[in-house]
């Protein structure tokens, strides 16, 4: 969760498994918009000594659709490189890492970002270099620095960072997959224990995020800056998807040759889709299939398991949405949320609507301004700013989305339905992370350290 | 390319997984003209011999062979 090892296949594949994806205008930057999307689930801060790196056989691909077509019209294309300087030591690095540059780092991984916007490919930059990860203060002793030296700004006003950060995602995911067990509710759930705070099973981890600023100009599909939020222009829809060669051989000496064209093997829009939408034996094939043909899983949105669940689990406490669910009322409101966008006359001042075309993206309304004072629970507390208009690093969307499934915004298209009051008590109980987003780009917190860390620590 | 296959396929794959040849002795160049003379291997995948489709794979790219006798005699070569 949201989407760290969601599916079968993907998460015997860490490097290509996406885990977030997150868009949003850039509170610090408000003319650019910030796309962030996260690979290699769960990675614990002591990983030597082979720590993490992004997989030099994947395509990461940032796709942008700004046309409300289900397609991509641009799309950012990310391809690393590795760099052994030492072939006779076993260690990642043989004294202290005090630049990008230092010789004491053996492994190193650089990177080419790719704009292709309608066929044309423009290069924006080559042999980018990635940080180290955060190993200890022995060896990445000053590591904002060494992060801080991997943000490359680009041409075209675009920047860039691509390396290990903290995880910003929280979730309760012992307590969700045991049953559905959420702490804050115990009382009414199927454990009747006392109520508690929920548990971050993410707490401390890391994981590699791909960052990437780009000016409103050069995503809006007619080059202007997006400032009406009712039109469609001031509307894209973004997901990330991670790709591999068709042909791989195992040569038997430790190589592949890896043959062919790429072929997409994860993808990742809104948060929870493939998670918790989608059932187990059709994931993998939603993660190799395109966002604009998901007419094909749009069932399964409109009539999601888990609205059945949840009445299930707490006996008497949703009986609105037991009797929605069994009445087989297809889920428009879901739909708006995951698969088109929320039309305008929905939320008043407030659509990012990308048409009839039923595709899974994360979809932002560039029009809307970053907030002030921003709520986790995004539009529906009130912040036109958070998910599901675009996702930022804090937004609590395992809380907005299991609440969403439970009726939340359901009167939004039916003013008679009336929300179970249970629906305000459920969450996971986790908030974001004190302390642990940055103000500035690329936003996401200093990735914990090897030696700092202690294992399962709470 | 139907040709270009027929004249160095079968005879120089071996040892591959069923269905699965690698023929490393049909250059990039052989393949595709337009593609430059080089290293780049060749794939050849023949999912089902029954429809004699092949799917021939180098460097970024992926096209499909229509030819029954040369997926047989693939299929037979593998074995």
């Amino acid at each position: 969760m949201s989407s760290h090892r969601e599916a079968p296949a993907i998460s015997k594949d860490a490097v290509a498994d996406s885990t977030d994806l997150y868009a949003f205008v850039s509170p610090d930057d408000p003319s650019t918009v910030t796309i962030i999307a996260n690979y290699l689930p769960g990675e614990a801060p002591f990983g030597g000594p082979n720590f993490y790196e992004f997989g030099d056989d994947v395509l990461y691909r940032i796709n942008i659709d700004n046309n409300a077509d289900g397609k991509a019209e641009i799309v950012y294309e990310f391809q690393f490189t590795t760099e052994v300087s030492n072939k006779a030591t076993f260690l990642y690095n043989i004294g202290p890492i005090a630049s990008l540059h230092s010789a004491n780092w053996i492994r190193k991984q650089f990177y080419t970002v790719t704009r292709v916007d309608g066929g044309k490919r423009t290069v924006l930059g080559k042999h980018l270099a990635c940080p180290p990860c955060n190993i200890g203060p022995g060896s990445t002793s000053d590591y904002g620095s060494l992060a801080s030296a991997a943000i490359h700004k680009l041409g075209g006003g675009h920047a860039v960072f691509a390396g290990q950060r903290l995880d910003p995602f929280y979730v309760d995911l012992g307590s969700i997959f045991d049953l559905g067990d959420l702490r804050p509710l115990n009382k009414v759930g199927p454990l009747k224990l006392a109520a508690t705070h929920g548990v971050d099973s993410l707490n401390k981890m890391n994981v590699q995020s791909i960052a990437i600023k780009v000016p409103k100009t050069a995503l809006t599909s007619n080059g202007s800056t997006p400032t009406d939020a009712t039109k469609q222009v001031s509307v894209i829809g973004v997901w990330t998807s991670a790709n591999r060669r068709k042909s791989v051989i195992h040569n038997g000496d430790g190589t592949t040759t890896q043959t062919g064209p790429y072929v997409q093997v994860s993808r990742l829009g809104n948060p929870l889709v493939n998670e918790a939408v989608i059932p187990m034996a059709f994931k993998d094939g939603w993660n190799a299939a395109p966002p604009d043909g998901d007419f094909e899983y749009a069932k399964y949105v409109a009539n999601p398991e888990l609205q059945s669940l949840l009445p299930a689990l707490y006996a008497g406490a949703f009986p609105n949405l037991q009797a929605l669910a069994s009445s087989g009322k297809p889920r428009a409101d879901l739909e708006a949320v995951l698969l088109t966008g929320i039309p305008s006359g929905i939320v008043p001042g407030f659509q990012n609507n990308t048409g009839s075309t039923l595709a899974d993206q994360l979809r932002l309304n560039m029009a809307i301004p970053p907030a002030k004072n921003p709520n986790p629970g995004g539009l529906a507390f009130g912040d036109a700013a958070g998910y599901p208009n675009g996702r930022r690093p804090a937004d609590d969307v395992v809380t907005i989305v299991l609440r969403a499934v439970a009726g939340l915004l359901y009167p939004l298209i039916d003013k008679k339905y009336k929300v179970d009051a249970a629906v305000s008590l459920i969450s996971d109980g986790l908030g974001p992370k004190n302390s642990s987003y940055l103000s500035r780009f690329p936003y996401l917190g200093t990735p914990s350290s090897g030696y700092a860390t202690k294992p399962l620590a709470a | 390319m139907s040709d270009l296959t027929r004249r160095g396929f079968v005879t120089k794959s071996a040892g591959a997984a069923a269905g699965m040849t690698a023929i490393g002795a049909l250059t990039a160049a052989q393949a595709d003209a337009d593609h430059p003379a080089g290293s780049d291997p060749v794939v050849a995948y023949v999912r089902d011999p029954s429809k004699g489709e092949i799917s021939v794979m180098t460097g970024d790219r992926e096209v499909t062979v229509r030819d029954r006798k040369l997926a047989a005699r693939i299929e037979r070569a593998a074995r």
